[in-house]
């Protein structure tokens, strides 16, 4: 693509996104959110096939779909409070359809059908832009609306939503897929603590967004899209292997990664407000999360053979750059120390 | 205790820069030396704990915990040096790097002072074992081995993240020496059985206790052979020092919670030690005797009286050095055979006379001959045990025999009889391993002239 165009292009997504983030006026924030869905197909179809039109066809539909609904929540609202200003939406219908508008946009359960399929069709980095950016903006609506969703349906997705976060990731060998599952489950354990701690869903958020930004990256350095082409990473460079074991532990929550953080702090709030069998119930399911990533690190790094491999070697293009990379895996495992000083996030 | 703990951490440049003639040198002088400095600590002058800040304690439970991990660590790279010999030379050094970084997570873990600090801890200990055992180990099944470390342990240990959250709501600190003295009987309710259940089951999974011990055998069998000593010897005890901090916020519901698990104890110890008898291979041998031994610490820890905890304490010191050993002397067996086939390696007095010294000394001790500290922690564990329940001296007796007959039959068939005709051309004993069984053994020799050190906060 024409890099002006590209560039255009992206800053135009950004600029939805940061539209949608800090407007105060319910339509612009609507305007923002198609902004940003009109301007991301072009850059999911980068490379033009039908896979990954067909991923673009359905990310469009899910996401136009979500934005319909967010309307009709916005009426509803209007029509129920006489303003436009974003304030808590006090009309449990309105509340309701937006919750459930915003689920669809963020993937999760049972809204979340179209993530593996679309991050599987797209390309690595499009994947990247669409697994963390994407997120930013339905969570800062979700985050300001927070007092006024009904709880019920929000626990009821999130607990599904890590469910099915672990349970679907368990068959699958395309890298893109699993980190489609394991978005859903991160989506899953940020909206748990939406009602009682706000910001702790933004702390998730942070360090979701940097370990999952590191993956890709590591995924983008080695061009694999595959568990098998990822285990030829010693190969190639034997340090991205130890990489990609501390970001996989610390996207399973291990301690004393940093990944751990902001599962100890979530279930430290829910823990604060009475509910014991909730958290047990996700940081168990959590595990099935862990075990895939284990699967992943079994064959790329913890079982490298002194001999030569067994698998068929692909052609090894020059090294792309990558952005960022050593202080994203430093800020995606050794944060932990950095726990009380959470204060900076209010 | 950042003189241990810091001198620990830099034992990880230290490998990175050696040279690649000096790596096993300095590291392992270094080690020892911080192993010295962690004896001082010894030296509890009253019943309270030493207290060095915030964040770190040491008391007459951990401190011997502390000791006996740091002086495994020297051994444990005394004795990797044969089977990494063959291995490029980063590969050397990530494997240090991995011991190392164990180790400074272990003496953190004994001498946190902050519960929460303790688990994260805890867990934080996982993950260099799982690297070492699956990375490092000899055969297929080390994948499997790992997968059910791991599993078993988060599964037990994530309820307890949740019970010391709520436990901490309650009493609004988790500090552990705050707590010794706000103790309150916990209600009498349906949660609070729960809670009690979150508490123990992560340290009973870890010990292990009898039904949740499947990951033991599978780990220890396919670990190197510094991963099962580090395995054997101190992260068992985890699950042991675990839980004798806990049941002291956790009465009175221990007087009837316990009965499931003692029984499950009583009856497990008895079981392994005859799975021990039937076994071929013999570090799964060694395994289960692990198994038996550590039933024998759930017993006493759950009994809670003074006695009790004496006999745990020792018992936990004792089992760390003796089972620590024979995987040891299991390995310098593998290293000549490659196979841990028992009958495969028979009438080794004959070829190897000073190692039978060591087989002797190390089967007399594992099964708790006088007056070694063996013996002082079983016979205070099955005394307890006796005023408790009259019956128990049965099954305790049994155990004893069995552990008798076993450790017997181990040492009968490795080292007594003809010798097979396919090991004639071993290699003789290096004195790298016979230093290294002199200084498993010395200690518990010398330990026998005076236990008071290791009987713990209740003596």
């Amino acid at each position: 693509m024409n890099p002006l165009i590209f560039t255009t292009i992206l800053m135009t997504v950004l600029l939805g996104t940061m539209i949608v983030m800090m407007s105060s006026h319910w339509l612009m924030i609507w305007i923002g959110f198609e902004m940003n869905l009109l301007a991301i197909i072009p850059i999911l179809m980068k490379k033009y096939n039908p896979r990954t039109m067909e991923a673009s066809t359905k990310y469009f539909l899910t996401q136009a779909t979500a934005s319909m609904l967010l309307m009709m929540a916005i009426i509803i609202n209007l029509m129920h409070s006489g303003q436009w200003t974003i304030t808590k939406v006090f009309n449990p219908t309105a509340s309701i359809i937006m919750t459930s508008a915003l689920a669809m946009k963020l993937g999760l359960t049972p809204f979340h059908f179209w993530v593996p399929e679309v991050t599987q069709g797209i390309s690595l980095t499009s994947g990247l832009i669409l697994l963390t950016w994407q997120k930013l903006a339905p969570m800062s609506i979700l985050y300001q609306i927070s007092p006024s969703i009904n709880l019920n349906i929000l626990l009821t997705m999130a607990v599904l939503s890590i469910l099915v976060g672990g349970w679907g990731g368990l068959n699958q060998t395309q890298l893109r897929k699993i980190m489609a599952y394991s978005s859903i489950a991160h989506m899953g354990w940020m909206t748990a603590v939406l009602v009682y701690n706000p910001t702790l869903t933004m702390l998730n958020m942070l360090i979701y967004i940097m370990m999952t930004l590191t993956m890709f990256m590591l995924f983008i350095h080695s061009s694999s899209t595959t568990t098998l082409s990822l285990s030829h990473t010693w190969n190639k460079t034997p340090l991205t292997t130890t990489l990609i074991l501390i970001t996989l532990l610390s996207m399973g929550g291990l301690p004393p990664l940093s990944g751990f953080m902001p599962k100890w702090m979530i279930i430290q709030e829910l823990t604060k407000n009475n509910s014991i069998i909730l958290p047990t119930l996700m940081a168990i399911m959590a595990l099935l999360n862990l075990y895939f990533y284990m699967r992943l690190t079994y064959s790329t790094s913890l079982t490298m053979f002194p001999s030569t491999n067994n698998m068929k070697m692909k052609w090894q293009f020059e090294t792309k750059r990558i952005t960022l990379l050593p202080p994203l895996i430093v800020m995606s495992s050794l944060l932990l120390p950095l726990t009380p000083m959470l204060s900076i996030l209010d | 205790m950042l003189k241990i703990i810091i001198p620990t951490i830099m034992l990880m440049p230290l490998t990175w820069l050696s040279k690649k003639n000096m790596i096993w040198i300095n590291t392992t002088t270094y080690s020892l030396l911080i192993s010295l400095i962690s004896l001082s600590l010894l030296n509890q002058p009253s019943n309270n704990s030493l207290n060095f800040s915030l964040m770190f304690f040491s008391d007459p439970l951990s401190a011997p915990l502390l000791v006996l991990t740091t002086w495994l660590l020297p051994l444990m790279l005394m004795a990797s040096q044969h089977h990494l010999s063959k291995e490029p030379l980063i590969r050397k050094k990530l494997y240090i790097t991995m011991l190392t970084m164990l180790q400074t997570l272990l003496i953190m873990t004994f001498t946190a002072t902050e519960l929460i600090s303790f688990y994260i801890l805890f867990e934080a200990t996982l993950v260099p074992t799982l690297i070492i055992i699956t990375r490092w180990g000899n055969q297929t099944e080390r994948l499997n081995a790992g997968l059910y470390f791991l599993f078993y342990t988060l599964m037990g240990s994530l309820p307890l993240l949740v019970a010391l959250i709520s436990i901490q709501n309650l009493t609004g600190s988790l500090n552990f020496l705050l707590i010794q003295y706000w103790n309150q009987a916990l209600p009498d309710s349906w949660s609070n059985i729960f809670l009690w259940l979150a508490c123990m089951m992560a340290f009973m999974v870890k010990m292990p206790l009898y039904g949740l011990h499947l990951w033991l055998p599978k780990a220890h069998v396919e670990a190197p052979i510094a991963g099962s000593m580090v395995l054997a010897a101190i992260l068992l005890k985890l699950g042991g020092y675990g839980m004798l901090r806990i049941t002291t916020m956790l009465n009175p519901q221990t007087s009837f919670m316990a009965y499931p698990f003692l029984m499950l104890s009583l009856w497990g110890m008895i079981m392994t030690s005859s799975i021990c008898l039937r076994q071929t291979d013999l570090k799964s041998l060694i395994a289960y005797s692990s198994v038996s031994h550590m039933a024998l610490v759930i017993v006493a820890v759950l009994i809670q009286t003074p006695w009790s905890y004496m006999g745990a304490t020792a018992l936990m010191i004792a089992h760390g050095l003796t089972s620590s050993m024979l995987f040891c002397l299991a390995n310098s067996n593998y290293e000549r055979t490659h196979s841990r086939t028992m009958i495969l390696a028979r009438g080794l007095q004959t070829l190897l006379p000073l190692m039978a010294a060591w087989w002797l000394l190390a089967s007399l001790t594992n099964l708790a001959l006088p007056p070694s500290i063996n013996l002082i922690g079983e016979l205070f564990v099955v005394m307890s045990s006796f005023s408790w329940s009259n019956i128990t001296i049965i099954l305790m007796g049994t155990n004893i025999t069995i552990t008798a007959l076993y450790s017997l039959y181990m040492l009968i068939t490795t080292q007594r009889g003809k010798y097979t005709h396919h090991i004639n051309s071993i290699k003789p004993s290096f004195t790298r391993e016979n230093a290294l069984m002199a200084l498993h053994m010395t200690p518990l020799l010398l330990l026998s002239l005076n236990p008071k050190i290791i009987l713990g906060f209740t003596y």
